[in-house]
């Protein structure tokens, strides 16, 4: 399967959804369905993003979101079949 | 932060726009570039008193370009700041190529007032999220109290781990209000923390792979230069004996004349580079990302290569080639590990890659990088770019714009020193050459600064001659006049069929180079028969109180080899057009 459940730590500030789902449509990742809410800490918001892979990692995308600054840890929810994918980019002429 | 640095106005009441300059004498600025305008006017008031350089640029992509430039060389951030909405959008290239080739910068930019913001105000533009892609981080800035801490954080983000440009844009109003200036003694981001120190096991992985392999090559990045790590490379090399190719971002990283180099690897590469890569058990990779322009089609690339992959930035790992051996943190670090736990792995066994290098020494030498002289006599392209890194000597900074000229600098010229090739690697940013070069004279003041540029590029940024003029920033700017925009025409060539469409500039024609240069004050030269060559080069060098444009009229049709065609595996690399090395003949 290769849907899996993330739930992402962020720092609560304004512009912070524009970060992360910048982040997933500019690098083609999918979202299936994202849930954003506080948590006990004000100044923390937590993200759950359901993200269909298609052929990208989930490694390179836990990777590429642990870039964000704003993003302060990121879970997988249930354990999948986390693995990294050899080679995953396809061949393109550029 | 690097440097503890307590400012003295700390407590002190002050407006914004003073807290702002302040905190960028804090951050151990000493020159900007940059451009005013209304939203960041306030903050141009304290910039009149402060001990900060401000140089006045004539378009806000030369301030971004310049700053680049002027990190590329000293390995410090680079300051660039414009104002609101249109000043802010010319910042967004510069900012783009710096993310691309991880370039420390802090680029700092007015906004509308904060009550403005969203209602399609004078001058407004959403600069935050329009860079939001290839900053590292950017800010925007409400509150006059968060001055200082936005400032102290982005330097912090822009210079550590995997550097790269950070934007600060500030309101208009945040700039006027009154606040106490209180410059944080440290910063901590809870989502920020870079892996410095590699992990010990990698470091023994790493070595026990590299004693193992019978034919290892160092694949050498851009990284090696920003980690400060050429010493350390050049013992890990020594202690290995195996081949090292550097990236176009690594020009420099380690010694052209070393007889273990091979050169370049990628699109227009050396046979010995690209082949390398190819037929190698093991690469050793080091501050490089796999880029498309290195690798070919990806499927077919170092297919029998194990990999390890050293980088500061995990996202690198396994994103276009998967790493049997990931080593995370500072390349300096990494290397210093590497080089004891590589010498107990080579006690116990002793690879023997002497007809390794064999077969890559007779490949260099077969096929060393060179081009034929025009029949009509004309002006040689490489001839100049050779003759100009011969003329000039190993200590020169050399900057590029995009094309064939950036390819032929990158071959022709021998580099010796890291922070002695500066180009636009990732982005392919035409218009780079002449603001690079001016920032890496401000930051380098006592080197020859050479531009190679082409006509193409030069008509994209040389308003920024102006600012040298004026500013007292001497560099030298070479136009590889050849009237076109080369590599679009070279490709056209090859694979259009020589339809010539909008690739023809006619700048031997109009504009006139040494007049333009002459009307902005620099010495404006003009070159177009081979025997004129070191004459005109030398009277350049000759000039060191006013900026040199130099016009090199230069045959048309020259093309950059070899190539390994878009889209194409390395393993067709061609030498020449139709021609492919002699395979048969080499034993791999």
């Amino acid at each position: 399967m290769s849907i899996h459940t993330i739930e992402v730590l962020v720092e609560n500030e304004p512009g912070v959804l524009a970060r992360v789902s910048g982040l997933f449509a500019r690098r083609a990742y999918n979202i299936d369905t994202l849930v954003v809410g506080p948590t006990s800490n004000p100044e923390i918001s937590k993200m759950v993003i359901q993200v269909n892979l298609e052929g990208h990692s989930l490694e390179q995308v836990i990777a590429q979101l642990d870039k964000l600054i704003s993003v302060i840890s990121i879970e997988e929810l249930v354990e999948g079949s986390k693995q990294p994918v050899r080679d995953t980019q396809p061949d393109y002429q550029n | 932060m690097a440097r503890a640095h307590v400012p003295t106005a700390n407590g002190t009441t002050m407006n914004g726009a003073t807290s702002l300059v302040k905190s960028l004498e804090a951050a151990n600025v000493d020159v900007m570039f940059g451009l005013p305008g209304g939203a960041i006017l306030p903050a141009y008031d304290p910039i009149f008193d402060s001990t900060i350089r401000h140089i006045l640029v004539r378009h806000e992509q030369g301030a971004g370009h310049a700053a680049t430039g002027y990190a590329q060389v000293t390995g410090r951030a680079g300051v660039c700041i414009a104002t609101s909405g249109p000043g802010a959008t010319n910042l967004v290239t510069p900012l783009m190529d710096a993310g691309m080739d991880s370039v420390p910068l802090v680029a700092i930019t007015g906004q509308v007032p904060s009550a403005a913001i969203g209602t399609d105000a004078f001058q407004e533009a959403d600069i935050r999220g329009i860079t939001m892609p290839f900053t590292k981080h950017n800010f925007l800035v409400t509150k006059a109290d968060d001055i200082p801490r936005a400032i102290a954080e982005a330097f912090h983000i822009a210079t550590t781990g995997r550097p790269g440009p950070v934007l600060v844009d500030i309101a208009k109003d945040a700039l006027q209000t009154q606040t106490t200036f209180n410059w944080p003694s440290k910063v901590e981001l809870a989502g920020y923390n870079p892996r410095i120190t590699p992990d010990s096991q990698s470091i023994s992985d790493a070595a026990a792979l590299i004693a193992q392999s019978k034919k290892p090559v160092f694949y050498v990045g851009g990284g090696v230069i920003k980690a400060n790590a050429s010493r350390e490379l050049a013992q890990l090399v020594e202690l290995l004996g195996a081949p090292v190719v550097t990236t176009l971002m690594a020009r420099g990283a380690f010694p052209d004349s070393h007889p273990l180099h091979l050169g370049m690897p990628g699109m227009h590469g050396t046979v010995a580079a690209v082949t390398a890569l190819q037929k190698a058990d093991l690469l050793i990779t080091l501050g490089a990302r796999f880029d498309d322009r290195v690798t070919g089609k990806l499927s077919t690339f170092a297919v029998n290569a194990k990999i390890i992959h050293a980088d500061i930035d995990p996202a690198e790992i396994h994103k276009n080639k998967f790493a049997d051996v990931p080593v995370i943190g500072d390349l300096r670090e990494t290397i210093t590990a590497l080089i004891p736990a590589l010498k107990s792995a080579l006690a116990k066994n002793q690879p023997d890659l002497a007809p390794w290098n064999a077969s890559m020494q007779k490949l260099k030498k077969t096929y060393p990088l060179g081009y034929t002289l025009p029949e009509d006599g004309s002006l040689s392209p490489q001839a100049v770019i050779e003759r100009i890194g011969k003329i000039s000597g190993t200590d020169t900074i050399f900057t590029s714009g995009v094309g064939q000229h950036q390819m032929w600098a990158s071959q022709f010229i021998s580099y010796e020193h890291p922070r002695t090739w500066l180009n636009s690697g990732g982005a392919g940013t035409m218009g780079y050459g002449v603001p690079a070069a001016m920032g890496a004279k401000v930051g380098a003041p006592d080197s020859t600064v050479w531009a190679i540029d082409g006509d193409g590029c030069f008509q994209m940024t040389n308003q920024e001659l102006v600012t040298c003029a004026l500013n007292n920033i001497p560099i030298k700017v070479a136009i590889i006049n050849n009237e076109s925009l080369g590599m679009v025409r070279q490709w056209q060539t090859l694979f259009y069929e020589g339809r010539y469409s909008n690739t023809s500039l006619e700048s031997k024609r109009v504009p006139n180079f040494p007049m333009l240069a002459e009307s902005m004050g620099c010495v404006g030269l003009s070159c177009e028969r081979p025997e004129d060559l070191d004459a005109t080069i030398e009277k350049a060098m000759s000039i060191n109180d006013q900026p040199v444009v130099v016009d090199f009229r230069v045959h048309r049709d020259a093309m950059v080899w070899p190539m390994v065609a878009a889209g194409t595996s390395n393993d067709e690399i061609m030498i020449a057009r139709a021609t492919a090395p002699d395979w048969d003949s080499q034993e791999l």
